[in-house]
C-alpha cells in the first residue's frame, strides 16, 4: 500500500511537467496546425541554457526561468519569421512543415554537441537533495517546486488567452484566421508570437526537466513523443484536459515499473502513443485534437 | 502523341538496362574498396526506394522503417545461422518477416499527415527497445555475429545490384501502372479517391507489405554484407532517418529521386563525415531546411528546373525558329 502511494504521488509530481510540454505543443499545433517536431530541441535547448547559466554566472535555476523563457520566446519568434512562415499551410504542406522542423532539431541537437559534448549534465544545486515529510514518505523539494511552476504557468497562459486582447486575437486566428484578416487581426504576428509562447512552454519545461533529471544533446525526443500523447489525450486549449491527460500518462508510465523489466518501461510511452492515436484519436474530452 | 509516349518509354527502358548493364560490368574495374562502398549504396538504394513507395507514392512519411530493416536483417541472419538455405532465399524469408510485420502498423494507415509520422516514430522506437531486449532474438546490445561469409563480397555486389534494380523497376512499374495513378490520387486527397471508388485501406496496405518487404530484404543483405549486426544499429532512430533523408536529398515521391539520394547519402556519408564526423547532424539538417524552404522535390527538382531553362534557353528558340521556317516556306 505504501509503495501504491508512494509510486501515485511520484507520478503526480512528474505529470505537472508533462502538462507544461504538452501545452507549447497544442497551443503552436491548434493555432498555426504545425506540429512542432522541433519541441524536443527546444526542451533540450532550455536544459542546456538554464544549466550554463547556473554553472557559469550561478543563477539559481528558478530564478533563470524567466530568462530562459524570454530567450526560447525570442527562438520561437526567429524561427516562425526565418523558416515556418514561409511554408505551405493545411493538408498539401503536411510533410513539409514535419521534415522542416525536423532539420531544425537536428541542427540543435548538433550545436549542443559541439558546445557541450555528448556527456550527461544534471543541474545539481544546494536544495536539491533536500525533502519534506509528507504523511509517512519524503517529497523532494525540487520536485514540488516543479510541480508548483508547472501548474502556475500554463494558468497563467489561460488567463492571458482569456482576458487579454492579445489572448483574445490568438483565440481568434485559431478559429478562423481569414475572418480574423478580414477584420484587421495582424494574422502574421499572431503566428509568430503563438509558435514564440509555445517554445517559451518547452524552455520551461526544458529548463524544469533539468533539475529532475540528467540531460545530453539527445534529450527531448522522448518528452516530444509524451507531449504529443498528452496533447491527443486532452485535446486542445483545455489546461484540464491537458492536466488529467498528463496524469494518466504519468501514471501509466510509474505503474509500468511494477510490471515490466526496468529495460522496457521507456518503450511504454510509446505503445501508449500508438495505442491513443489508434484507439481514441478523439481524445478523452471529446475535444478532438485529429481531423 | 501516344506514339511519342510509347518511344519515350522505349528509351527510358533502354537506359535502365544500358546503365544496370555497365553497373553490373563494373566489379572488373573497380577497386576493393570502392565495390564495397557502391554495395553499400545499392542496399540503401532498395531501402530509399522502398521508403518511398509509403512516404512519397502514398504520402505517409515513416520515421519508424529502422524497424523494418531490422526485422528484416535478423531473421535473414537467424535462417543464415540456423539452416542450410541458400542466401537468396534467406534473405527473401527476412523481407516476408519484415513486411508482414509492417502489416502490424496497419491500424495506424487510417492517421493523416503528422499523426501518421507521430505514429510511426512510436512504433519505431518501441520495436528498438523491444527487440534489444529479445536479447534470444538479437543477441542483445552485443548484438549478432553471423557464422561465416558465405558470399564474396564480388557475388553480393551483383546480388545488391539485382535488388536495387528490381526496386527501381518496381517503382516505375508502379508508376505507369492504373495503381501509381490511384495513389496519387490517395496522397493529392484521400477523401475525394474514396469518392471516386478507390479504397484507400487496401492500397496503402500493399504499398506497406511491399514497402517493408523490400526494406526487409535489403536489412537482410546488409546483415550478409557487414556480418555482425546489432540492434541499436538496425533498429535505431537514426537509420529510420536516414531513409527519409535519402528520399528527401533524391526528391520525395519521384521515380529515380531516392535511388539518387541514397547515392549522395552513402558518398557524403563517406567522404565528408570520415572526417568530420561531429558534423553530420547539422549538416543533414541544414540539407533538410534547405530544401523543403527552396526545393521540396530535391534533386529531380532541380535536375526538372534544369531541364526546363536547358528547354527555354536553347531548345525552344530553335523550335520556334523550325516552325517559323516551315510557315515561311508553306504561305
Amino acid at each position: 500500500m505504501a509503495q501504491v502511494f508512494d509510486l501515485v504521488l511520484s507520478a503526480v509530481l512528474l505529470a505537472g511537467l508533462y502538462a507544461m510540454m504538452a501545452y507549447g505543443l497544442g497551443l503552436i499545433y491548434g493555432v498555426l496546425r504545425v506540429v512542432n517536431l522541433a519541441h524536443g530541441g527546444v526542451i533540450m535547448c532550455g536544459a542546456y541554457l538554464g544549466w550554463v547559466l547556473h554553472e557559469r554566472l550561478g543563477l539559481d535555476p528558478y530564478l533563470a526561468l524567466p530568462l530562459v523563457m524570454a530567450v526560447t520566446f525570442g527562438f520561437g519568434v526567429f524561427l516562425y519569421r526565418v523558416l515556418v512562415c514561409h511554408l505551405p499551410r493545411g493538408a498539401a504542406g503536411g510533410p513539409a512543415s514535419l521534415l522542416l522542423l525536423f532539420g531544425v532539431w537536428l541542427v540543435l541537437r548538433n550545436a549542443a554537441y559541439l558546445l557541450f559534448t555528448a556527456n550527461d549534465q544534471v543541474i545539481r544545486t544546494s536544495y536539491s537533495t533536500h525533502s519534506l515529510p509528507f504523511f509517512g514518505t519524503f517529497l523532494s523539494v525540487n520536485r514540488l517546486a516543479v510541480l508548483g511552476l508547472a501548474l502556475v504557468i500554463p494558468l497563467a497562459l489561460q488567463l492571458f488567452l482569456s482576458r487579454t486582447y492579445l489572448g483574445k486575437a490568438i483565440r481568434a486566428v485559431a478559429q478562423n484566421a481569414d475572418s480574423c484578416t478580414l477584420v484587421g487581426v495582424d494574422v502574421e504576428r499572431v503566428y509568430a508570437i503563438t509558435f514564440g509562447l509555445g517554445t517559451a512552454l518547452a524552455g520551461a519545461a526544458g529548463l524544469l526537466s533539468a533539475t529532475l533529471f540528467s540531460f545530453n544533446p539527445a534529450f527531448g525526443a522522448g518528452e516530444l513523443l509524451k507531449s504529443f500523447v498528452v496533447v491527443v489525450l486532452g485535446g486542445l486549449g483545455s489546461v484540464l484536459g491537458t492536466s488529467v491527460a498528463a496524469l494518466i500518462l504519468a501514471l501509466v508510465e510509474v505503474f509500468a515499473i511494477l510490471v515490466l523489466p526496468s529495460y522496457l518501461t521507456s518503450a511504454v510511452g510509446f505503445v501508449m502513443l500508438v495505442l491513443v492515436l489508434v484507439l481514441r484519436p478523439g481524445g478523452l474530452f471529446g475535444r478532438p485534437v485529429l481531423g | 502523341m501516344k506514339r511519342w509516349w510509347r518511344a519515350a518509354a522505349r528509351a527510358k527502358l533502354l537506359v535502365y538496362v544500358a546503365v544496370v548493364a555497365l553497373l553490373a560490368a563494373a566489379p572488373a574495374l573497380l577497386e576493393p574498396y570502392t565495390l564495397n562502398l557502391v554495395t553499400l549504396a545499392y542496399l540503401m538504394m532498395a531501402g530509399a526506394v522502398g521508403w518511398n513507395w509509403m512516404g512519397g507514392f502514398v504520402g505517409q512519411v515513416s520515421f519508424g522503417h529502422a524497424a523494418l530493416f531490422g526485422v528484416g536483417g535478423f531473421v535473414a541472419a537467424h535462417v543464415l545461422s540456423s539452416s542450410s538455405l541458400p542466401s537468396p532465399v534467406a534473405w527473401l524469408v527476412g523481407g516476408l518477416a519484415a513486411g508482414s510485420f509492417a502489416l502490424g502498423a496497419r491500424p495506424t494507415l487510417r492517421l493523416r499527415g503528422p499523426y501518421f509520422t507521430i505514429a510511426s516514430i512510436g512504433l519505431g522506437e518501441a520495436s528498438r527497445l523491444v527487440f534489444t531486449y529479445w536479447d534470444w532474438f538479437t543477441g542483445g546490445a552485443s548484438g549478432l555475429s553471423l557464422p561465416l561469409m558465405r558470399e564474396s563480397k564480388q557475388e553480393l555486389y551483383f546480388w545488391g545490384l539485382g535488388l536495387a534494380a528490381t526496386a527501381a523497376a518496381i517503382s516505375m512499374l508502379i508508376r505507369r501502372s492504373a495503381l501509381g495513378l490511384e495513389l496519387l490520387a490517395i496522397r493529392a486527397d484521400v477523401d475525394a479517391a474514396g469518392d471516386v471508388g478507390i479504397s484507400a485501406p487496401s492500397l496503402q496496405t500493399r504499398m506497406l507489405f511491399l514497402s517493408g518487404a523490400v526494406v526487409g530484404v535489403s536489412g537482410g543483405l546488409y546483415a550478409s554484407f557487414f556480418g555482425f549486426i546489432e540492434p541499436n544499429d538496425m533498429f535505431g532512430f537514426d537509420r529510420s532517418v536516414a531513409f527519409v533523408l535519402m528520399a528527401v536529398i533524391g526528391g520525395l515521391g519521384t521515380v529515380h529521386g531516392p535511388a539518387l539520394g541514397a547515392v549522395v547519402f552513402v558518398l557524403v556519408q563517406q567522404s565528408l563525415l570520415a572526417s568530420y564526423p561531429e558534423l553530420y547532424l547539422g549538416l543533414y539538417g541544414s540539407l533538410l531546411i534547405a530544401i523543403i524552404l527552396f526545393e521540396p522535390l530535391g534533386l529531380s527538382g532541380l535536375g526538372l528546373r534544369l531541364g526546363r531553362r536547358i528547354d527555354a534557353r536553347w531548345l525552344e528558340p530553335r523550335r520556334a525558329a523550325a516552325t517559323a521556317a516551315r510557315q515561311a516556306g508553306s504561305p
